[in-house]
């Protein structure tokens, strides 16, 4: 596609003007629908997290990654396209994605995927990626949040990159295009991935496709666009089942879970003692201090390092 | 052509950007203000009066109101103007309203300029980026707090409020997620529920159901998500009415601790009338003293100064209500600031302005307390939870600048000069004894 790169006529920076000739980018991202943290109770007896009860979002982390594929999209065109395996309850959160502004939304759907782990949902997840990059002329990146508020692994994006073969970049902070000499599969470009690190940060540079997860904090999920809630209320969202995307029975659900739940324990609350500090500041805080003192020579306090 | 670029070339030497207008954009300014946009003929009363240009450094570029509505008639981004927009500052006190000889209501011009500044690239860097998260809030948590649904009744875990019944009672009391969440407004609300009590009112609350108004999509002109509020909470709030009243009958009281979701109800819900009668707690409890329900007997003997919240007073006509309350309580004392009324200084809180960060030294709240000093009361009064919470804070920054006053005090920190409250707390106080003379924010109800 031959695009226009003279700048434009009144100095209004058009966003990604300068880059849209090594777009576009098919980018697949991952969300899932999650319980809210603070309604979820522990079942004991299945060992499972009890939804039942809880009112549920998307899970925050995966809001950032579609925030940065919308963003990315923003600067070199393409598609933005939402998977998600789960219960048919999850597509009015893939609605909501969509009037975020995704293109499109799959839904990977069949009781024989329940009770997963992390291996047997990236490999899930896996599947269905390539067959949407069969029906939809290849994709070139999937982005997936930094993990899920529920599980808490962080495991599923680098399963989902092994399963896929292609290279990875776990909480990626900033992500760019740029032309590459080599490599053909890349159409000429590569991606250049910024990711903090302890005391600094690295640039990686991978060939796509690839699969990313992007850091909680590199972005602020735009809100949807109440214009098109109509018609993401409306747009069909493709489902399939195990096989629609011919998957190893061995591999998917709890037969394809190479972990189980030994045991759950629901956290005791711990309860405030209610100490309320009066004065001025400098009374408050001499008191605080005489607290703290207390408290440190108890050796209750004393400075962990994090292992 | 060669000519047009050599007076380009010298432009760019001069390091001047010709202007190329575009007509497209002035159809969206027109159509999202209203038509309002076109009617502003650029006197600048409304920069005058702003109160930005009494807290912003004679150094700093004026923030001019004048100037981005001009920007918005050219059709122009506002990383044109030198100063940039007021866009995002506007606490939509409409201050400058009532000064504008077109009669411009210039809170619908901002509101409809956010609109815009969502949807148009050539505005959209002016959000600031935290609306959005604020916007998610709403989405997810039912409130622009962030704070988990199942705890929106956890501040009155001890007060046994009923769930609305219409056939038993005869006020559904809308608390807002401010009151519901915030520490200091929640002390608001239990005084209400005190004297509501007190005057015999049957009453009920849609507990953790409770919506949120939409005060903050409002604000922030997302009209579009706002309708979707709309809608949604009409539906909610006509199945909790139960049998729709008879024509003449007397509709039940929407009552509402905020003034700002008490707005939103009477102007923005066409859905409910009929079905409601929205109204501030402060016009409420003023009936029900005219009507006799409510009397106080005991001495209060306190020197009060009353200030008004813009969207009550400006935004509803409302001034008279809340005095009239403080003055049917034997004792109270009412001193009026110079600044009173329409002419009354905004705290700063509106607008969306509870959202974003403002610096200690430009918050309108401290203006306003050096203007409640003057008067010599002790107490700062007001009636809605967001001037509380801008006062309060001006009331903590004033203590903390003080210089040292007596020997022995630690360098004069800390004594706060005035004392912030809201009418309904004063009012409880009258019903039930003084507040215990510690921190602001301590009803008599006691912490949750």
């Amino acid at each position: 596609m031959q695009r226009d790169q003279s700048p434009t006529p009144h100095g209004t920076r058009m966003p990604g003007a300068g880059h849209a000739a090594i777009g576009p980018l098919h980018i697949v991202v991952c969300i899932k629908a999650v319980p809210k943290p603070e309604e979820v109770r522990v079942n004991l007896e299945t060992r499972t997290l009890d939804r039942g009860s809880a009112r549920t979002e998307i899970n925050p982390a995966d809001q950032h990654a579609l925030e940065m594929a919308l963003a990315l999209r923003d600067r070199y065109g393409g598609r933005v396209s939402l998977l998600s395996m789960g219960p048919p309850l999850f597509i009015p959160y893939l609605r909501v994605g969509l009037a975020m502004g995704a293109d499109d939304a799959y839904l990977l759907s069949d009781r024989a995927f329940g009770g997963a782990d992390t291996l047997a949902t990236s490999y899930t997840l896996a599947k269905g990626v390539e067959r949407i990059g069969r029906e939809t002329g290849g994709y070139d990146l999937v982005l997936c949040g930094e993990e899920s508020s529920d599980g808490a692994t962080a495991q599923v994006p680098p399963g989902l990159a092994e399963w896929l073969g292609v290279p990875q970049a776990m909480y990626a902070g900033a992500v760019s295009l740029e032309a590459a000499r080599s490599g053909a599969a890349s159409n000429g470009r590569r991606l250049r991935v910024r990711r903090e690190i302890k005391g600094g940060h690295e640039v990686l540079r991978l060939p796509l496709p690839a699969v990313l997860s992007v850091a909680t904090g590199a972005n602020v999920p735009r809100f949807f666009d109440p214009a098109r809630r109509p018609w993401a209320a409306a747009a069909h969202v493709v489902v399939w089942d195990a096989a629609a995307l011919a998957v190893d029975p061995t591999l998917v659900g709890t037969f394809g879970s190479a972990t189980q739940v030994a045991a759950v324990e629901q956290a005791g609350r711990a309860e405030r003692r209610r100490v309320v500090i009066r004065g001025t500041p400098a009374e408050e805080a001499r008191a605080l201090a005489t607290v703290i003192r207390g408290v440190l020579g108890n050796g209750q306090a004393a400075p962990r390092s994090p292992s | 052509m060669a000519a047009v670029e050599e007076i380009a070339g010298t432009l760019q030497a001069q390091e001047v950007q010709p202007i190329v207008l575009d007509d497209s954009r002035w159809e969206k300014v027109l159509a999202a203000t209203g038509g309002w946009a076109a009617a502003c003929l650029q006197c600048g009363l409304c920069s005058g009066v702003c109160p930005w240009g009494r807290v912003r450094s004679p150094d700093a570029p004026p923030v001019s109101v004048r100037h981005m509505v001009r920007a918005a008639q050219l059709g122009l981004g506002f990383d044109a103007l030198p100063a940039g927009a007021p866009l995002w500052l506007c606490t939509t006190c409409r201050l400058c309203e009532v000064r504008c000889p077109r009669g411009v209501p210039v809170t619908e011009v901002v509101l409809g300029l956010r609109e815009l500044a969502w949807q148009e690239p050539w505005l959209s860097e002016q959000v600031p980026p935290e609306l959005a998260g604020v916007l998610w809030d709403v989405y997810w948590d039912g409130n622009p707090w962030g704070r988990p649904p199942s705890q929106r009744t956890v501040w009155a875990r001890d007060l046994d409020l009923p769930s609305y019944d219409p056939a038993s009672h005869e006020a559904l009391y809308y608390v807002g997620c401010t009151a519901a969440y915030d520490r200091r407004a929640q002390q608001i609300a239990r005084a209400l529920v005190h004297v509501l009590r007190a005057a015999g009112i049957a009453f009920g609350t849609l507990g953790e159901a409770e919506p949120c108004c939409g005060d903050a999509a409002h604000s922030f002109g997302q009209r579009g998500y706002l309708a979707e509020l709309v809608a949604a909470n009409t539906r909610l709030f006509r199945e909790r009415a139960g049998v729709p009243a008879e024509a003449g009958a007397a509709l039940t009281p929407l009552l509402t601790t905020s003034p700002h979701c008490y707005d939103m109800f009477e102007q923005h819900y066409p859905g409910l009338r009929g079905v409601f009668r929205p109204v501030h707690y402060t016009q409420y409890l003023a009936e029900l003293v005219e009507a006799g329900r409510l009397s106080f007997s005991a001495r209060l003997p306190l020197q009060v100064t009353f200030h008004d919240p813009c969207v009550l007073g400006r935004g509803n006509g409302e001034f008279e209500a809340p005095r009239r309350l403080l003055q049917a309580i034997p004792g109270v004392e009412l001193v009026e600031m110079a600044a009173n009324r329409a002419e009354a200084l905004c705290c700063g809180g509106g607008g969306g302005r509870m959202w974003l960060e403002t610096p200690a030294n430009e918050r309108f709240g401290q203006l306003r307390l050096a203007q409640a000093q003057v008067t010599g009361a002790s107490v700062l009064a007001t009636a809605c939870p967001y001037c509380v919470a801008c006062l309060d804070d001006a009331v903590k920054v004033d203590a903390g600048n003080r210089p040292a006053s007596a020997a022995g005090e630690d360098r004069g920190q800390g004594r706060a000069s005035m004392r912030v409250l809201d009418v309904a707390e004063i009012a409880w106080m009258a019903l039930s004894g003084p507040l215990p003379d510690t921190a602001p924010g301590i009803s008599p109800g006691g912490t949750p």
